[in-house]
């Protein structure tokens, strides 16, 4: 069975399609660790996995079987939690764009992108983890990384989180914890298991509380990226 | 009137959320965000209680009047009551 590193975890899986193989060959380990956990996608995961997701291939269902494995590993050994977000690397540092499907999260990080050249890089457009190790925040590249397939197989403190969301002008300011939580909660990935759901709810807590907090009113104009750029890098914010 | 197993209340983000857990989890994957007083109907209603109890322990908890205070928890009730999430 291959190994893998995802997130900082080594772990075996024996991926059944050419596609789960593809998908991963970026995380593939060669080092010495051993394995913290060795998975196969029966078919009854995949079966679970289809559970309304009918159009999907196959070997995708396979590897989002593994990354509900991996999702558990982390929030069970790791405070580690998956967060539908975009998360960009500048001057490495991680600002995590969140906010429901259809807003504009990609194409406002893909402004930003284009602004930044080379100081930017995607750590994910659509699903990083994020770990809480020795006392900050990480952001880390998975696999699944959204549909224009952005992402690098990093690991970078995160710096800021930003909510977003549509309006005619761009402005951005600091936001409240109690402002974050349901657009945060809604776009993670949570359990039917009471004790994982207490540590994701403590392990979110933790981060807003200790991460930067931001919510962005974006156009879809470039200026939308100078606003959210100035906002969290340089800190040009509207206090509340 | 009891809140249904399954259902639970945690302070998080100095909010007070619900979430569905276990079993539940399939039928309800959404996130109720309750008001202080609210959360404080819920926390008795958790232990089962009717409508009178919920106004009395209002009353001695809040400065309000009782009139008010009958209004809203007839509010909240209904409003769980539709959301299924009381038996």
């Amino acid at each position: 069975m291959a190994k893998y590193k995802i997130a900082g975890v080594v772990f075996e899986f024996n991926a059944k399609t050419k596609g789960a193989h593809k998908m991963l060959d970026e995380y593939k380990y060669l080092g010495d660790k051993p394995a913290c956990f060795s998975f196969s996608a029966t078919e009854k995961d995949i079966a679970n996995e289809r559970e309304g997701l009918t159009e999907l291939p196959s070997w995708y269902l396979e590897s989002l079987a593994l990354f509900r494995k991996l999702c558990e590993y982390v929030i069970d050994n790791c405070n580690g939690i998956i967060f539908h977000a975009s998360a960009i690397a500048i001057d490495d540092k991680a600002y995590l764009f969140t906010a429901p499907s259809g807003t504009g999260k990609s194409t406002h990080v893909a402004m930003l992108r284009e602004k930044l050249k080379n100081r930017a890089f995607m750590i994910n457009d659509d699903k990083p983890i994020v770990r809480y190790e020795n006392g900050a925040f990480y952001a880390y590249g998975t696999p699944w990384n959204g549909k224009h397939h952005l992402s690098t197989n990093s690991r970078v403190k995160i710096e800021g989180i930003c909510k977003l969301y549509r309006a005619d002008s761009n402005v951005i300011r600091k936001a409240e914890k109690k402002e974050m939580i349901i657009t945060v909660l809604n776009q993670t990935l949570r359990f039917s298991d009471e004790t994982r759901t207490d540590k994701l709810l403590s392990l979110i807590d933790k981060m807003l509380s200790e991460v930067k907090i931001y919510a962005l009113g974006c156009n879809m104009e470039t200026e939308a990226a100078n606003v959210s750029y100035n906002g969290m890098v340089k800190g040009e914010v509207y206090e509340n | 009137m009891k809140i249904k197993e399954g259902y639970i209340l945690r302070k998080v983000a100095d909010s007070n959320v619900v979430v569905a857990v276990g079993a539940r989890a399939k039928e309800f994957n959404g996130i109720i965000n309750l008001s202080e007083s609210s959360a404080f109907i819920w926390k008795i209603l958790e232990k089962g209680a009717e409508k009178e109890d919920l106004v009395e322990a209002l009353l001695k908890e809040y400065k309000a009047d009782r009139e008010v205070v009958e209004q809203d928890v007839e509010r909240f009730i209904n409003k769980i009551k539709e959301a299924g999430l009381v038996e």
